[in-house]
């Protein structure tokens, strides 16, 4: 018999030949960076994606009463001076703005349209931070770039099934199919007064790197805060338990609503992780970071703020750690335990049966 | 001492009366919903009083199929579901869509939570979401054989009285306190026993004045609807399928003195 | 009322309930839910009284204590699943070889006179008897015994709420590979048989580590395929070492690859988790409910009913079309050859440069429904497609021989090496899930997607090894 060809490659070669299909499988599948998902990137409509992003940022202007012209949506899309020119002339043409003395203002039908582009938006943000376990920073990169070509029937399916979100992961609005908002509330942050405590309703996403920083120094929407001193570049503020300096530059990326009834939360919060086994302590609340599923589980588990709560047994590997609430053990991950907080009663008299 | 075995005189303690009909549920008088939390004895219980041999076992999570059986008693039919256990009825996930439409729409003339007696405290929190949808339930306070090994005492008569609905003791396990639960039950469904469910105390003055306001419209448009607080505050958690019930006029159709065997048709319930 | 004035007071009331929701504020649903447990933990406060100790639960603590202990734990835990493992296969044993001895030398031969004494065409006698019924008689005999002996000590052990401590003794090991703690269950429960592993994945509610267990779950060797390994390391390695120490070689390659397939699934677990999985929901959570005597009796009937009968069911009906499949290939001719022989003389080549051959994939692809017919499939194609005379049962009608050193002759004759035998260890590990289970994924993932990954992935991986086992073995080898 004939020996097929495929017998007669030296078994060296054979193996590189073996490592190259296998790098190319990698290559073609690997998600996010691979050829198919390159190929998925490029099927998005690059003219479309410019005009939609332009009027989100006209009606930020607007409901930031900011003055906007071609120079400010040049710079906010990343675009240079000609293409943002072209961009107004069409957006002009389709009716959607009106430009006067270089000001740049929408109008009706292009505001309708930003909102439903902005609700679109929220929508899949606060889906991505709740139903996905994608990292805080990447909600809002992952649907400026959804927000192009999802369908308004997807969006209004995925909104039906979070059950109609008012509110998207960073503290705005989400606007109503109808393009219905609410007024903007709270100040920003630099401009509070000494003495003055609040919680954090917003912190501007935009630009990302000053939202990273936010983040990663563990601010977030429903975080009550308390400014203790202002001098003149210089804010100091309390939020849970922990002292912040910003400049006001910073500062004015956080936007407060004002407390006034509600005395300010001074105290710092410990940990569940920090409890030693056989210790009890009362729950405080979940972090805001714990989202959706996982913090419904817990909730549903009975951690909610003021049952208590007792570390019982290390698993033979030590974590999780099996913890005694409301008559029930469960198991708790050192890195949700993390999330959890509790108060540390002042004496500790665990009565154990030992 | 348990009120559970002391029963061998009381009138309803008589087997006779009690006929299972495992599968053949045809021309029910009454529907009964099984409700409470994964691992308290849903299934057991069920299993006891239809005849059948749902799966059970000490792992929640383990009823993944909804199930219905039957039996007669004191010669009236009834149908019985078990839902699929959930720790709430307030989030969105299936398994609590389920277990929550079928107590809303599919108005089952008794819901049963089934609680576990070792750990009230959790299971109360669904009783009492439970009661504020329906006005008719009965508790099954079961795993009383294990409160008892460790000695837990539950006073069964504040209980009833705080939840306004029959409290009833058992071990399912043993077979212990079913006639009591079938009485119970026959009562709720026939109004010999009107329940006065507990309603949340503790909201704060703003959501109560948010659910007040939507209330008033929805008694308004939906004249006769038994829980309109509670649909207001669903409507309020943006809760989908109140709103399209609202939208479609079925939530008109929902009637405190009716009960909605004719009803099913609108039901997914396959989970 | 008109219906139109109707429609618009109804959605009046929506966006009403949307302009309070703003002002509600972002904290409303969390706030609903505190006030219950408010009033749940007042009620619970006038109504339950602790008197003296906990009792039973003090028990509880206790024995929680030792099994999740830092020394202990995991020791318990091999030693308890050993023994599951034991009695499942050595307690199989014996009612197999009488099932199989009934239905298959009994009853097989019985069925065929009586096909012959009315005359049957022989076409038609082939097809329902060796084709059809021949595997199903298969299935049965090999793949009953042990389930309805692994399903109800497994169900016994999570019933008595053994098994939560178990995943949560070995949640960290899982949490590395990104998966979920109870995936140790699904994992153990796959050993048995990978249809009932994945259902078994229904306790994992977080949805992302759910879809890992499922998809990594034929990386347990199932029942179906011990006998194939245990077959295949007899004749190859234990031939290649001393005799005194065959049997103990020979257990140690199946253990071997049983362990393989441990680590295979989970570094896929973790692979998934990192790429295709990545954005999937993950939430955990994991109650450790009280100990509570199982009751033995109902326990067997429910796990008999449920997942033996249930799987033994799947299972019987996939074998069924699929026996007929493999009597037709071996007896439809095209020229001199039949189907069967057309397709390994052209598979070959590829075949032997992953190290196995045409048989070998032959086998695979028509005994897809279940891996206990692949050594009886390989057999009958040996034969077939050797032209040996005097083996066997005649063409389509799969066999087995009651001596190992028989079937080695076959096999030798079939052109077999080592490597041959190696490979093939390593394809039964890894190659797609049977049909049935592969139906399971489907019923339960309920997506088309996932349910081609599970079924491919694991057949890449299988070539991707067998491949680079053989490339280097021929360097090696020269
Ligand atoms: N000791 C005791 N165990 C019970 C009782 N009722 C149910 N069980 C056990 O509790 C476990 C869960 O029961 P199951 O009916 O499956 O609960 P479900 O999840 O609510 O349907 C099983 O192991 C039952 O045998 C009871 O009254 N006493
Ligand atoms: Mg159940």
């Amino acid at each position: 018999m004939k020996i097929p060809f495929i017998l007669e490659i030296q078994p060296g070669a054979m193996l590189i030949i073996g490592l190259l299909l296998m790098l190319l499988m990698f290559w073609i599948f690997w998600p996010k960076r691979g050829l198919l998902a390159l190929l998925s990137k490029l099927k998005i409509n690059n003219q479309r994606v410019h005009l939609e992003d332009a009027l989100k940022f006209l009606f930020d202007c607007e409901y930031k009463n900011t003055i906007c012209n071609v120079n400010s949506i040049a710079g906010n899309l990343n675009i240079n001076m000609e293409q943002a020119s072209r961009l107004v002339e069409r957006l002009i043409s389709m009716g959607l703005i009106t430009m006067n003395d270089e000001a740049i203002r929408l109008t009706d039908t292009g505001r309708s349209n930003s909102l439903r582009v902005i609700r679109v938006h929220r929508v899949w943000e606060k889906y991505l931070a709740d139903e996905t376990s994608m990292a805080p920073a990447d909600w809002h990169n992952e649907a400026d770039r959804l927000e192009h070509f999802v369908t308004v029937e997807d969006t209004e399916k995925l909104a039906a099934q979070m059950g109609h979100p008012v509110y998207d992961p960073h503290g705005d609005p989400i606007p109503t199919i109808d393009g219905e908002l609410p007024s903007p509330k709270g100040k920003p942050l630099n401009q509070m007064k000494a003495g003055e405590s609040g919680v954090i309703i917003h912190i501007e996403d935009e630009p990302k790197y000053i939202y990273e920083q936010l983040v990663v120094q563990g601010l977030y929407p429903g975080m009550q805060v308390y400014v203790i001193h202002v001098i003149e570049n210089k804010i100091t503020f309390a939020a849970n338990g922990e002292e912040y300096t910003f400049t006001p530059l910073f500062a004015a990326h956080l936007t407060v609503e004002l407390l006034s009834d509600k005395a300010p939360e001074k105290q710092k919060h410990d940990l569940l992780s920090s409890l030693s086994m056989g210790e009890e302590a009362e729950i405080a609340g979940i972090s805001p970071h714990c989202r959706g599923q996982q913090r419904r589980r817990l909730m549903d588990l009975g951690i909610v703020p003021g049952s208590l709560i007792a570390a019982e047994i290390k698993s033979a590997s030590g974590d999780p750690v099996g913890y005694r609430v409301m008559g029930t053990t469960i198991g708790i991950r050192k890195q949700q335990a993390e999330q959890i907080f509790i108060h540390r009663k002042k004496e500790n008299h665990y009565e154990s049966n030992e | 001492m348990s009120p559970m075995n002391n029963c061998e005189t009381c009138p309803v303690h008589n087997k006779a009366n009690l006929i299972k009909l495992g599968l053949n549920m045809e021309q029910v008088d009454f529907v009964v919903a099984m409700a409470g939390n994964p691992n308290t004895g849903k299934s057991t219980v069920f299993n006891n009083l239809t005849g059948l041999r749902q799966h059970t076992g000490n792992w929640p999570g383990k009823t993944v199929s909804r199930a219905e059986g039957g039996y007669v008693y004191n010669e009236k039919r009834y149908k019985v579901v078990d839902l699929p256990g959930t720790y709430s009825l307030l989030s969105t996930s299936t398994d609590e869509e389920v277990a929550r439409n079928f107590i809303l729409f599919g108005q089952p003339d008794v819901t049963v939570i089934v609680v576990d007696a070792t750990r009230l405290e959790r299971n109360l929190n669904l009783t009492l979401q439970i009661l504020e949808i329906t006005d008719r339930a009965v508790l099954c306070l079961n795993l009383m054989d294990e409160a008892q090994r460790n000695n837990i005492e539950i006073d069964e008569r504040t209980l009833s009285k705080e939840l306004g609905i029959p409290v009833i003791p058992s071990a399912a396990r043993r077979k212990q306190g079913m006639n009591e639960l079938l009485n119970a039950i026959e009562e709720v469904a026939t109004g010999k026993f009107v329940c006065r469910p507990h309603r949340i105390k503790s909201r704060s003055s703003k959501i109560n004045h948010a659910i007040a306001e939507i209330a008033a419209k929805l008694e308004a448009q939906f004249p006769g609807l038994p829980n309109t607080n509670w649909v207001a505050l669903r409507l309020l958690e943006g809760d989908n399928s109140i709103i399209e019930a609202v939208r479609s006029g079925e939530l008109g159709h929902i009637n405190a003195s009716e009960s909605g065997k004719i009803n099913t048709g609108v039901l997914t319930i396959d989970a | 009322m008109d219906p139109l004035n109707t429609d618009l007071k109804k959605e009046q009331i929506l966006s009403a309930a949307n302009t309070i929701r703003w002002d509600l504020g972002m904290d409303f649903h969390d706030t609903v839910i505190e006030s219950i447990y408010e009033d749940a933990s007042r009620i619970a406060r006038k109504s339950v009284k602790q008197k003296g100790d906990k009792g039973a639960y003090s028990m509880d603590l206790k024995i929680d204590r030792i099994v999740t202990s830092k020394w202990l734990g995991f020791p318990l835990m091999f030693v308890m699943l050993a023994v599951v493992f034991w009695l499942t296969i050595a307690g199989a044993n014996y009612p197999s070889a009488m099932l199989s001895a009934f239905l298959i030398d009994y009853l097989h031969p019985v069925l065929n006179h009586a096909a012959a004494s009315i005359q049957m065409p022989w076409w038609l006698a082939g097809v329902l008897i060796d084709g059809a019924y021949l595997s199903m008689a298969w299935v049965i005999s090999v793949m009953l015994p042990p389930m309805a002996i692994f399903f109800p000590l497994f169900t016994l052990l999570e019933d008595l709420g053994y098994l939560p401590r178990v995943a949560f003794n070995m949640d960290s090991l899982f949490r590395k590979a990104g998966a979920h703690g109870k995936q140790a269950l699904s994992m153990s429960m796959g050993f048995g048989c990978n249809a009932a592993g994945v259902i078994a994945a229904r306790v994992i509610d977080s949805p992302r580590e759910r879809l890992i267990a499922i998809i990594t779950n034929n990386f347990s060797l199932c029942n179906g395929r011990w006998p194939t390994q245990i077959l295949i390391a007899t004749i190859f390695i234990g031939s290649v070492v001393p005799a005194q120490i065959a049997g103990l070689a020979s257990a140690g390659a199946v253990v071997f690859v049983a362990v393989l397939g441990i680590v295979f699934s989970l570094v896929v677990s973790w692979g998934l988790s990192k790429s295709v999985l990545r954005g999937e929901a993950s939430a955990f959570s994991l109650e450790l409910p009280p100990y509570r005597p199982p009751r033995i009796l109902q326990t067997i009937y429910t796990s008999m009913i449920d997942r033996t009968i249930f799987v033994l069911w799947r299972a019987i009906v996939f074998a069924i079309p699929a026996g007929i499949v493999i009597w037709l290939v071996a007896n439809i001719h095209i020229g001199d050859l039949s189907i069967a022989q057309h397709f390994i003389d052209w598979s070959n080549p590829f075949a032997l440069v992953f190290g196995l051959n045409g048989v070998i994939l032959l086998a695979y692809i028509i005994a897809i429904p279940a891996n206990e017919i692949v050594i009886p499939t390989i057999l009958m194609l040996t034969v077939l497609n050797s032209g040996l005379s005097g083996m066997g049962a005649g063409s389509g009608v799969m066999f087995e021989l009651d001596s190992t050193a028989d079937t080695a002759s076959i096999l030798h004759a079939g052109g077999w090496t080592l490597l041959t035998g190696v490979n093939l260890m390593l394809f039964s590990l890894l190659h797609n899930p049977c049909s049935t289970t592969i139906y399971t994924i489907y019923k339960e993932t309920n997506s088309v997607k996932w349910t081609v990954i599970s079924t491919f992935l694991p057949i890449l991986l299988g070539l991707a090894v067998c491949f680079f086992t053989t490339q280097i073995w021929f360097m090696i080898m020269g």
